[in-house]
């Protein structure tokens, strides 16, 4: 066992299964991704594939590139200002940048959870539906059934079914980002992509958001930006190191950690950088 | 442990100093405590402190002041009118051929009625006219200026809105008398009278179409000299939705509108109320541009929505002049009464603008220009 191994809190048995992520088809995947603002090129040709029903984890130093990543797998950033990119993102093998592709309807299909909770000015209950209402997605007879089985499968139900009317602002840092998954989920995304989002949240909060990330795939297909190096061995299956814009390696969680094949993974890894 | 060092450190000094001011009392200690005295006083800041004090009573002072001599003025009038103000709608300064009446110790002239009906509706239809057309306008202005526009066109629009609010009302009411009200009689308002069902509920939106001069001119122009002041306050509550939950209803595939009526209003929702508000206290007591507009129509409710009316503010500029030639003074006191109705009204208005705006938190709105 390696020293960094050793130094994780958990134990071997809660890691994920090793999947074989060759075997697996490839729900999203960038090609040649180069993006940047204005002058600056924040990401240089990067190729990733995101296999389907698994936990990809985004590691690396600060300012390498990871959230404008992870946001340009929904288009998030075509509203940022002198926003550029050539290359290609494909979800199921289509280009999402192609001109016949409608944004709301790929932002159902890749859902978003923030690194700070952000539920909506309304009732609980109607953050969970806002997205089930503007996407038509049930009849008005189901949505309390909706409400409560997503809230339920995020662990939420029990704190808040007493006050599903009430103000979300009332609610624990921990408790508004459970009803953001919840509400995340609600409009039954392929792909939930997360950035950082446990960064806020006390430690039991963390524990319960990974193992319900867990519990996700492989309905779904998750992509997780963290900081915590301890958090992707827990809950990815594959790893990919960022540095400097550029996509160092990518292979399974515990080969990056264990054997990585790049210099600088391996002092990233080790905590020696960044 | 050093916490524990320094609370004693810091009180032996002050305990030596009153123990020697009180064993050694002489004229070199009482002097030094005179100046020390003195300094301290000086240090308390009594003078700014009045100063700031008194000038913070002059606003209360001055509205007490102005309702307690509208008030004086307008008693015997209030005696002397009753409930009807409220209810009558002729309005008639009596004969001042005849000889002047003594009623309940008031002098007036004989005949004299004064019911401010329609004054007190046509003050609130007009407002409201103003209030319904300005505030959906506000709002959207101010959404596709903060969500649509590229910053320097939105800058370039938010100029056009502070110049535009501050337009002295006399060049609106030129404008409404001379080209706006024209416009309306001449192509809006017979499209308008011409299409409406015939139903007895929308008689009011129906019939004779006028000459321009009337309730719905009047409100039109009131709308365009609101728009600047709700326009530029649901702008800056906008500005200061939150860009993360914004963000987050665009990730989950909602659609522009949807961020903004989902996430933007229901942020800056008790704001926009309060502007509204403000913008009603400033049509309420809008008086020239009405008084130019309005047909000045004294005596009876307008029948149809194009037809000439007046409003409190508009009837008390109009009819100083001859007010003041009643001899008995009587005129004054129901006019002085008609401003007093109109204070309340707009009082009420900017209360309640005040409390719904502190409920909201944030920004400070314009002050309003109303009366
Ligand atoms: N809107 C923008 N305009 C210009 N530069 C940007 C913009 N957004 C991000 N960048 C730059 O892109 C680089 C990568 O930023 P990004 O937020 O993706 O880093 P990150 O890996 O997520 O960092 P962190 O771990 O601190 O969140 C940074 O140098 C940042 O300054
Ligand atoms: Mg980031």
């Amino acid at each position: 066992m390696s020293p960094a191994l050793a130094s994780t809190p958990t134990t071997p048995a809660q890691w994920p299964e090793a999947v074989d992520l060759t075997t697996r088809p490839v729900a999203l995947r960038t090609c040649d991704l180069t993006l940047g603002f204005g002058s600056r090129t924040v990401l240089q040709g990067v190729n990733l594939g995101f296999p389907k029903g698994t936990v990809t984890a985004l590691i690396g130093p600060t300012g390498s590139g990871k959230t404008t990543l992870l946001r340009s797998l929904n288009r998030m950033n075509d509203k940022v200002p002198k926003h550029w990119h050539q290359g290609d993102v494909l979800l199921d093998g289509q280009s999402i940048f192609a001109p016949g592709v409608q944004l709301m309807a790929l932002r159902r299909r890749v859902g978003m959870v923030f690194q700070r909770p952000n539920p909506f000015p309304m009732s609980i209950a109607d953050n969970v539906l806002a997205g089930v209402k503007a996407h038509r997605i049930a009849s008005r007879q189901h949505h309390k059934a909706i409400v409560k089985a997503r809230l339920s499968e995020v662990g939420l139900l029990d704190a808040v079914s007493d006050r599903l009317g009430s103000s979300p602002f009332t609610l624990s840092g921990g408790q508004q980002q459970l009803l953001c998954l919840a509400r995340a989920l609600a409009v039954g995304p392929d792909v939930l992509l997360l950035d950082e989002p446990t960064s806020s949240l006390d430690p039991i909060s963390t524990e319960h958001i990974e193992s319900l990330l867990r519990a996700l795939v492989p309905a779904l297909t998750i992509v997780i930006v963290t900081h915590n190096l301890a958090q992707a061995r827990r809950v990815a299956d594959q790893t990919a190191f960022f540095y400097q814009g550029r996509l160092v390696e990518a292979a399974p969680t515990a080969r990056l950690f264990e054997e990585p094949s790049e210099p600088e993974t391996a002092r990233y890894v080790s905590g020696r950088m960044g | 442990m050093p916490k524990a060092q320094r609370i004693p450190m810091a009180r032996q000094p002050s305990a030596v100093a009153t123990a020697k001011g009180q064993v050694q009392p002489g004229p070199k200690w009482a002097g030094r405590a005179v100046a020390t005295a003195a300094r301290n006083l000086a240090r308390s800041g009594w003078l700014l402190r009045g100063a700031t004090g008194a000038a913070a009573l002059v606003p209360v002072v001055a509205l007490a002041g102005i309702l307690a001599v509208l008030a004086e003025r307008a008693w015997p009038a209030i005696v002397y009118n009753g409930l009807g103000f409220f209810t009558h709608v002729a309005w008639d300064p009596g004969s001042s051929y005849g000889n002047p009446v003594r009623t309940g110790g008031a002098l007036h002239q004989a005949g004299a009625t004064f019911g401010a009906l329609p004054l007190i509706l046509g003050t609130l239809g007009s407002s409201a006219i103003a209030i319904v057309v300005a505030v959906p306008v506000s709002v959207g202005a101010a959404l596709v200026v903060v969500e649509k526009l590229p910053p320097r066109m939105a800058n370039v629009l938010g100029l056009f809105l502070e110049v535009l609010a501050g337009i002295p009302s006399v060049v609106f009411g030129l404008w409404g008398a001379l080209s706006f009200g024209p416009l309306i009689a001449r192509d809006l308002a017979p499209l308008v009278a011409r299409h409406v069902p015939d139903l007895p509920v929308l008689n009011f939106f129906r019939g004779s179409t006028g000459n321009g001069e009337g309730l719905l001119t009047a409100g039109l122009v009131l709308a365009v000299m609101v728009v600047p002041i709700v326009a530029s306050t649901t702008r800056d509550l906008l500005r200061q939705v939150p860009a993360l939950p914004k963000e987050g209803a665009r990730a989950l595939g909602l659609s522009d509108w949807e961020v903004s009526r989902l996430v933007s209003l229901p942020w800056a929702r008790s704001g926009i109320i309060g502007a509204s508000l403000l913008g009603l206290a400033r049509a309420l007591g809008e008086t020239m541009a009405v008084a130019m507009v309005s047909g000045a129509f004294l005596g009876a409710n307008p029948s149809n929505i194009y037809l000439p009316f007046t409003t409190i503010a508009a009837t008390i500029v109009s009819q100083l002049d001859s007010a003041f030639t009643d001899g008995t003074g009587f005129y004054v006191r129901a006019l002085a009464e008609a401003a007093l109705v109109l204070a309340v009204i707009t009082l009420v208005a900017n209360v309640a603008a005040r409390l719904l705006v502190r409920k909201a938190g944030g920004v400070a709105l314009p002050v309003g220009r109303g009366i």
